[in-house]
């Protein structure tokens, strides 16, 4: 029985010189080295005299780039399987996605425990705390994480030959990725695997999700017992070796060709796909390494080939349970990374900033030819799409739930193409913090917005209104030109020169046209500037916000103040917290800047420090991990005007807002003419948006403020009524875009975010 | 008593963030460069957005070539010792003699419950802390003939092997604020490790190295056998005002051992590079 699974070779590290022999085994280009709980006959980690293996396996993650790692270590008391779950998953993270593991049982119902915690603290996309209710090995609301770096294989089987009982083969049926197998014997290997096929079966699950494995002695034991052994397999041809490298005796003292023949009848006859060499013997490492194993693989690839033997692994019963209706799993195109429900890092990928998400796969493309393959496998999907580069939108509409997400945080290239006229290549999931962080040290920066966790694909094709904004308006005023891939797979390239009006549209409605992959964006030179925090007594809220507004309207162009109000609190002053940024690294500029801020109302406290941008813009943070449907509603006007002051006053003082932005446009933002990108609103002076609890308290407000409105800022709107798109496209704009929508994406590809419609049909999608 | 004379050793104190791993690893290896004798981890196993930190220990360790690591402090209701002992020892042997254990007596009894821990009141922590000294004192001790029996009332052993023995005298250093705790490292530790924005005062640690000095007298044991060690974060002021501080806290306190919180690497740096080799060349100067 040939499960099809791909062949690995490696070596069972037991003694000290395991350090040594795992390197050799790495140079020698083996897959796996393995360690397990000391042979003393005392059950779990206890063991005189030899190393623990836990630790002697992270040291070894340490001390190699490449081979894969494996534990097998009994289940055991003293072994809690919540840190142990904690340990695997950290190792994996440390040594890059190499670790495979295992549990041994002495006991099948306790390891059954062990694997369910395990289970359950990988699982960070489950949300709250995770609760085991085991007798042996419980979590009573665990925080769960950290996830793996990767798909961590969890193989189980018995901690001596003899154990390998029913309940624990049909434990392994059930859970197991591999069955470690206590046996190399094909006779015992050929009954145990029978009972494991059926029971997987009984369970639901393809035997084939199971991989076997085998631990092999020295080869003249090996040599004995293939003759007891028919082989049904073709004589294997000889290899050439280099032999200077192994000791000539060793060779002859080893029966290489028996021993290939017998690994060649485990694979083929008994389905065994991983094959550990227990010695301390180097020369016997070579000769494996180096004779046997090449032709093992060989000879195993052209029976399957003989015998049309699909080789792979099917998914497991656990993660085709949780897939979702529409997508076709199996028509992932080869070599692009793939998330699904249940995967170790879905937690780190399904949700946004504010917005929870449920996506039924999350593709993530390195390069633009793998965008074209994503985009193409999402076109033949009947669900929703999603792109996403960051993930800090507010709105969150690059995830969804059950739909495909192409997720571009792979493309994060950030470079300098020149530096004389200052231009840098950004890719499109780079996050602004990095590119804050890449650009300080050549006195560079790009505006962008205020969080280093924004990525730049969904930036710099919507605006970026950001610390520079005034000076240097908004990051898609930056922005050279934009390499995109479009709804067709085609990519293209889009300047002042090239497809200049897909430019004109990629600055302002980009996710309606296509998938962004790099940016060509002249930077600004940039010095350490000026950053005050102020914090006011605002109980005065429409006054207060009126002096604010003409206070930055008559500052230079050097100053950008952004302006933050909570929910007020009972029986205390309404605070409002005032950000200044002066493109200044003298004090006293700065503070002659300032200077105006500080008589618009009574300081509460204050802290201004020079700083370099990138320590300005927000950290970038861990994985977005929101829940729920974030409400926030955006408008752009001209003026702090006293009508505008007092609606926000009316938003505010109701509480029907728990977050409340304005930050300064204008200046240079509004030197660009509104035809000139598909950000439109250049006359306005501010942006305004504000968070809520619900729709229902917050909408009926804010439509009173944005009466005086000239349009919006689509970044910052969830309100999903249709009337919303035209204050985000004027209808000239509007129209243009729709024209490039009909000739780029005549299929509506793109169109999760603030879609544009068609102009055949004048349809808002 | 002032000064217990032991040579000075600097530290960093690393937050594992398992989201970045590589950066963690990253940071010990700035560390070393800066020439900090310690890469110290917090170790809260009921956390997940941690690194498990024996395992973080273990492959830092590997990474670096002369830095020595410890746990700053490990959580014992959840690290067994004698498997703690045993994996330590394999470290030392690994890397070089590069290991010391930091051990807590455990606090956030939920969070260690919902592992599957066991919960224990304060002075049930403190008595298991002992009993987990000497166990994992037995387990190093390779030399003794007897059988290995420790009947304690929180981890027994009947007849388990010893070793393997650590390839240096591992240090054992206890955090703790409370007197049964300060007792205990009295009789059993090899050094105190508080930290300094715990204290309410520097008259507060006088007070307790008075008191470790107390019952190490009555213990029978040189109250210098026990490093003082201080965790700290970034002090206000330059670097020389920095230094100063710490100067006076070795001269005046005897705190031997300074480790800095801090995940910059120019801070940990300047820690390393200027403010580590101006506290040695003041407190030489003073120790004449």
């Amino acid at each position: 029985m040939d499960y099809g699974h791909p062949l690995r070779f490696g070596l069972a590290l037991t003694d000290h010189a395991a350090v040594a022999r795992a390197r050799l085994a790495e140079d020698l280009g083996l897959d796996v080295v393995a360690v397990t709980d000391p042979r003393t006959g005392e059950a779990g980690p206890e063991g005189a005299g030899v190393l623990e293996p836990w630790t002697l396996l992270a040291w070894v993650a340490g001390t190699t780039e490449r081979i894969g790692l494996a534990a097998h270590l009994i289940e055991h008391p003293d072994r809690s399987a919540a840190v142990f779950a904690r340990a695997a998953a950290s190792l994996d993270l440390l040594s890059g996605g190499r670790l495979e593991t295992g549990l041994a049982a002495r006991h099948a119902p306790a390891l059954a425990e062990a694997v369910e915690v395990v289970r359950a603290l990988w699982d960070t996309g489950e949300p709250g705390p995770a609760h085991v209710d085991g007798e042996h090995h419980a979590l009573r609301g665990a925080q769960r994480g950290p996830a793996p770096a990767h798909e961590v294989a969890l193989w189980l089987g018995a901690d001596h030959a003899d154990a390998d009982d029913d309940a624990l083969l049909e434990l392994v049926a059930e859970h197991a990725d591999g069955w470690w197998s206590a046996t190399s014997r094909p006779d015992e290997l050929a009954a145990r695997n029978a009972a494991i096929d059926v029971a997987a079966r009984a369970a639901g699950r393809d035997p084939r999700e199971v991989r076997r494995l085998v631990v092999l002695t020295a080869p003249d034991t090996v040599a004995e017992r293939v003759d007891a052994v028919p082989v049904g397999s073709e004589p294997v041809a000889s290899e050439p070796v280099d032999t200077e490298s192994v000791d000539p005796v060793a060779i002859e003292r080893i029966d290489a060709d028996a021993w290939r023949h017998e690994l060649v009848a485990l694979a083929l006859e008994h389905g065994v796909s991983t094959f550990l060499l227990d010695t301390d013997d180097d020369d016997l490492v070579r000769v494996f390494a180096q004779r046997v194993v090449p032709a093992v693989r060989e000879a195993v690839a052209s029976a399957r080939a003989a015998a049309g033997v699909v080789v792979g692994v099917p998914a497991p019963r656990r993660l085709r349970e949780q897939r979702r209706e529409g997508i076709d799993y199996g028509a992932v195109p080869a070599g692009l990374d793939a998330i699904e429900p249940g995967h170790a890092r879905y937690g780190d990928v399904r949700s946004n900033y504010l917005r929870g998400g449920r996506p039924g796969i999350v593709l993530l493309p390195r390069d633009s030819g793998e965008v074209a393959a994503a985009l193409g496998f999402a076109r033949a999907q009947d669900v929703p799409l999603g792109v996403r580069s960051g993930g800090h939108g507010i709105s969150g509409r690059s995830t969804n739930d059950g739909g495909v997400v192409i997720d571009l945080s792979r493309l994060d290239d950030v470079e300098i193409l020149d530096p004389a006229s200052r231009l840098v290549r950004v890719g499109a999931g780079a996050r602004w913090a990095r590119v804050a962080a890449v650009l300080e040290p050549h006195g560079l920066a790009v505006t962008s917005g205020d969080s280093g966790g924004v990525g730049v694909g969904g930036l710099a094709t919507a605006g970026g209104i950001g610390w520079y904004a005034r000076k240097h308006g908004l990051t898609i005023d930056r922005v050279r030109a934009v390499d995109l891939v479009l709804a067709d797979g085609t990519a293209v390239r889009a300047s002042a020169s090239e497809n200049p009006e897909l430019f004109w549209g990629m600055r302002g409605a980009g996710g309606n046209l296509g998938a962004a992959t790099s940016f060509e964006i002249e930077a600004h030179p940039a010095q350490p500037l000026g950053f005050a925090q102020l914090v006011f007594d605002a109980s005065d809220v429409a006054g207060f916000l009126e002096r604010w507004g003409a206070v930055v309207e008559t500052s230079p162009r050097d100053v950008t103040s952004f302006l933050v109000m909570g929910r007020p609190r009972a029986g205390q002053p309404v605070v409002a917290q005032v950000m200044v940024a002066v493109d200044s690294s003298d004090p006293r500029t700065v503070i002659e800047h300032l200077n105006p801020f500080a008589q618009v109302a009574p300081l509460l406290d204050q802290a201004v420090q020079i700083m370099p941008y990138r320590s300005i813009i927000v950290p970038a943070g861990g994985p977005h991990r929101g829940e729920g449907e974030p409400v926030s509603r955006s408008s752009l006007v001209r003026h702090m005007s006293p009508e505008v002051a007092a609606a926000a006053e009316r938003v505010i003082m109701t509480g029907a807002t728990f977050f409340f932005q304005v930050r300064s446009v204008g200046g240079a933002v509004s030197d660009v003419p509104p035809d000139e990108t598909a950000y439109a609103h250049r006359a306005a002076g501010f942006s305004l948006t504000a968070m809520g609890v619900s729709r229902g308290s917050l909408d009926p407000r804010w439509d009173e403020l944005h009466q005086h409105a000239d349009g919006l800022y689509l970044s910052f709107e969830t309100d999903p009524r249709p009337e919303r798109l035209l204050d985000a496209f004027p209808p000239p704009t509007l129209a243009r875009l729709r024209g490039l929508k009909d000739h780029y994406d005549p299929d509506d590809v793109f169109s999760a975010n603030f879609a544009v419609g068609s102009a055949r049909t004048g349809h808002l999608a | 008593m002032a000064d217990y004379g032991h040579e000075l050793e600097f530290g960093s104190f690393i937050t594992p963030t398992a989201g970045d791993a590589a950066n963690v690893v990253r940071l010990a290896q700035v560390s070393e460069r800066a020439g900090l004798d310690l890469a110290t981890f917090q170790d809260h196993p009921y956390q997940g957005r941690f690194l498990d930190t024996w395992t973080l220990l273990s492959f830092v360790a590997a990474r670096t070539e002369r830095i020595r690591v410890a746990a700053n402090v490990h959580n014992l209701p959840l690290r067994p010792p004698a498997v703690l002992a045993r994996s330590a020892a394999s470290l030392d042997l690994l890397s070089g003699g590069r290991v010391e254990l930091g051990l807590g007596s455990g606090a956030f009894w939920d969070a260690i419950e919902a592992m599957g821990g066991r919960r224990f009141r304060p002075g049930q922590a403190v008595d298991a802390l002992a009993e987990a000294i000497d166990v994992i004192r037995a387990v190093w001790d390779t030399e003794a003939a007897e059988r290995l029996v420790v009947d304690g009332e929180y981890y027994s052993l009947d007849g388990a092997k010893r070793g393997p023995a650590p390839a240096h005298d591992i240090q054992i250093w206890v955090g703790a604020y409370k007197p049964r705790m300060l007792r205990l490292i009295a009789r059993q530790a090899d050094g105190w490790l508080p930290s300094l924005g715990y204290a309410k005062s520097d008259q507060e640690l006088a007070d307790s190295n008075a008191r470790i000095d107390d019952a190490a007298a009555e213990a029978g044991r040189d109250p210098r056998e026990i490093r003082r060690l201080l965790n700290i974060g970034t002090l206000p002021g330059g670097l020389q005002d920095w230094a100063e501080r710490l100067a006076g806290l070795a001269l005046e306190h005897g705190f031997a051992t300074f480790i800095v919180g801090s995940d910059d690497d120019d801070v940990l740096t300047a820690f390393g590079e200027e403010v580590a080799p101006t506290v040695r060349e003041i407190v030489a100067r003073e120790r004449g």
